[in-house]
């Protein structure tokens, strides 16, 4: 009998090595998704795992929190203005002497918890979309297709954090003689110059147009 | 160049130059307008979560006591410095999601001394007890914050570079200076100069927000001036230099009140040692005007305080597209405090950016500064301070006197200091790229704006007036700006125009 744990890892890791090659930084990814009409909202179904590679899915049993921001927009096709906007964001930390994983996912629909044994469970918690509501029925016309984009950011970093860091880096203590020159020019140097990623990974992927059928008449 | 055949060339080129202001304000506010009109959520630009992406509740995750912090991968940087910025102690009872164990990542990069920082958490002695394992990657921290090199008609060349060890030893402590040399040219009185600086500092001091920085300078210059000719001539025949030597320290305390905001003071002594000519200007026109050089004859002293103010909430301090800089300086100096000087130097400048549809940005620079008082010339306002189309004053001395382009027929000419000056500048930027190494990104840019310098003892044209007189006129710029792990490059109209030799 194969065991639980093992069917995850193997799922896991197939979809780590099928991994689009586009999803990488800075690249786009298309992904067929599900969409569902139900009530008053479209629900979508589909993940975001590829923000999440070897290194990444290793890390998550550090005994650090993991942060998963999704950001998803529907917009009408060839058209710039979203007609719907979600915010997922999602956490989970493991427990290094309990061995489970804490999971904290916050969206449209609340805030859940989870405590879960494995970390593909963990990985599942932070990368699935599923059915997620991503716009009111009452902005998706029928007959108009849409498409969703969906930017999905690992550890990303604060505004506030990167201007902390950039300020500590750009601390040249002394100055220079040319007070003249560096105050009024339009560049002050930096005078070290490193750079700190955003975002551990990011990843965008656009999804299939989809449409709302008009309903037949009875 | 003889102003005959100068001239012409020069028309030709003002010409130019003021379609190309023309053309790119047109096109800055043509695009900018039609920018407007966009939506601003687009997966490029996505709006602002209502909290930092990277908040955490403090009370989620397992409770832990942490047991100890081990540093692993420092080769020549001291245990103590990396502990002393992470914001953890040991025996310490907290929550896994505690903001501060994420924090402890960026505390340590911001020291500038690693390539990478990971933190992590392994297993401590007994249940709940845990250990904080902090691991980098060491980089140079030999950091080249300047070049200098050029030509022009006064100097043939100068050259000088300024270097800074940001963590030496291993101590933490930040060295840096630089030297320069320059040329002579043909000019009377002229002589080589050169120039030294070596600066000492130290950023927070124990674990707190107190820094504190001193210099020490030198500097063996000639001092160019106008002696006959018409405003603004930059003929060396019509120039004159006068020897000088300074010899300075200062040094103060800094302080961040917050994260984006800083102060810092200063107190300055230097002693100036100049061969100041006294006597009379003649101009082309018959004209004799007094010549006020803005320096004592032989040995004087300059004592000051100063205080600055920095508030910099711009998303990048190279490449930036939104988010806005403001800085202020105070310098006060005065024979109360031992000078020989009574002066007072206030400047300002603020920055603004304003990101457009994707990849495009707008922004806005503005400086000004008045010199109240007797201040030594090099104190008061240069003519490059506020026209970066002139070669820049390296390392406080003066390597051209090229006169700035006349767009505007402001008869500006000869005004080299000031005591009023300033600029207004709008800069449209694309970002062309984004990288996360190496090259980290660049960005093509085209800049246009006014300037204006007042200088009391200005002299111009014979019956200028008016219009024609007002000290303002219009500076521009464009080209390709690269933020490197290197340094930053700027290759642009302006950058290259300060170091050639010109009409």
């Amino acid at each position: 009998m194969v065991s639980r744990p093992l069917v995850a890892a193997l799922v896991v890791a197939t979809t780590l090595a099928a991994r689009p090659a586009v999803a990488q930084d800075g690249g786009l990814e298309k992904q067929t998704m599900k969409f569902l009409e139900r009530g008053s909202s479209i629900y979508l179904t589909g993940n975001v795992t590829s923000v999440f590679d070897a290194r990444a899915y290793e890390k998550l049993e550090n005994g650090l929190i993991s942060t998963v921001v999704v950001r998803l927009w529907v917009y009408p096709e060839n058209q710039p203005k979203p007609t719907g906007f979600v915010l997922l964001h999602r956490q989970c930390v493991f427990d290094l002497w309990a061995e489970v994983y804490s999971c904290a996912l916050a969206g449209p629909t609340g805030r859940r918890t989870y405590k879960v044994k494995f970390r593909a469970e963990a990985l599942k918690l932070l990368t699935a979309l599923d059915q997620v509501p991503v716009a009111d029925i009452a902005n998706v016309d029928v007959d108009q297709r849409y498409v969703v984009a969906a930017i999905a950011e690992l550890n990303p970093v604060s505004k506030e954090t990167m201007a902390e860091v950039r300020r500590w880096l750009s601390d040249g203590a002394g100055g220079g003689l040319d007070r003249g020159g560096s105050f009024f020019g339009s560049f002050v140097s930096v005078f070290v110059n490193l750079k700190i990623p955003e975002a551990d990974r990011a990843v965008r992927i656009r999804s299939q147009p989809f449409y709302r059928p008009r309903p037949k008449a009875k | 160049m003889r102003p005959g055949r100068g001239r012409d060339t020069f028309l030709a080129l003002k010409s130019l130059v003021t379609a190309s202001v023309l053309v790119a304000l047109a096109t800055a506010l043509a695009v900018s307008s039609d920018v407007m009109a966009q939506p601003a959520p687009t997966p490029d630009g996505p709006p602002a979560p209502p909290v930092p992406l990277d908040h955490v509740d403090p009370s989620f995750g397992p409770l832990i006591t942490i047991e100890d912090i081990r540093v692993v991968g420092n080769r020549s940087t001291a245990e103590r410095i990396i502990l002393r910025a992470v914001p953890l102690a040991q025996g310490e009872r907290l929550r896994a999601a505690d903001p501060r164990l994420t924090a402890a990542r960026f505390k340590v990069l911001a020291l500038g001394y690693f390539r990478d920082v990971t933190v992590a958490l392994e297993k401590g002695s007994a249940h709940g007890r845990v250990i904080v394992v902090v691991t980098v990657v060491e980089r140079g921290t030999i950091v080249l914050n300047r070049l200098w090199y050029g030509s022009s008609a006064l100097a043939p060349y100068w050259l000088g570079l300024d270097l800074t060890e940001r963590n030496l030893l291993g101590t933490g402590l930040l060295v840096g200076g630089g030297v320069v040399h320059a040329g002579h040219g043909n000019v009377d009185g002229a002589r080589d100069q050169w120039g030294g600086e070596l600066r000492l500092g130290a950023a927070g001091l124990s674990g707190t927000r107190w820094g504190a920085h001193g210099a020490f300078q030198i500097q063996r210059g000639s001092e160019v001036y106008r002696l006959a000719g018409a405003p603004g001539s930059s003929d060396n025949a019509d120039l004159a230099a006068f020897p000088y030597r300074r010899l300075g320290v200062r040094g103060g305390p800094s302080f961040d009140l917050t994260t984006t905001t800083g102060f810092e003071a200063d107190v300055r002594i230097e002693q100036i040692d100049a061969a100041v000519p006294s006597g009379d200007r003649t101009l082309d026109d018959g004209r004799v005007v007094a010549l006020d050089l803005g320096l004592d004859a032989g040995k004087s002293r300059v004592v000051s305080l100063a205080v600055g103010f920095d508030r910099d909430t711009r998303n990048d301090p190279v490449l930036p597209h939104q988010g806005n800089r403001v800085q202020a300086q105070l310098e006060v100096g005065g024979e109360l405090l031992g000078g020989s000087y009574d002066f007072v130097v206030a400047l300002a400048r603020y920055e603004r950016w304003w990101p457009l549809r994707p990849r495009h940005a707008l922004g806005v620079r503005a400086a000004g500064g008045a010199v109240l008082g007797d201040a030594p010339r090099f104190d008061r306002i240069h003519v490059a301070d506020v026209n970066r189309m002139l070669t820049p004053r390296v390392m406080g001395m003066t390597v051209a006197a090229t006169a700035p382009p006349d767009f505007l027929g402001t008869d500006n000419g000869d005004a080299l200091y000031g005591e009023l000056g300033g600029n207004l500048v709008a800069e449209y930027a694309y970002r062309w790229f984004r990288r996360p190494k190496s090259i980290y990104g660049g960005d093509l840019f085209v800049a246009a704006g006014v300037w204006g310098l007042h200088a009391d003892g200005a002299v111009r044209a014979d019956g200028a007036s008016g219009w024609d007189a007002l000290p303002v006129d219009l500076v521009i710029d464009a080209g390709l700006r690269i933020d490197t792990e290197l340094g930053i490059f700027e290759f642009t109209i302006a950058n290259a125009l300060g170091r050639v030799p010109r009409w």
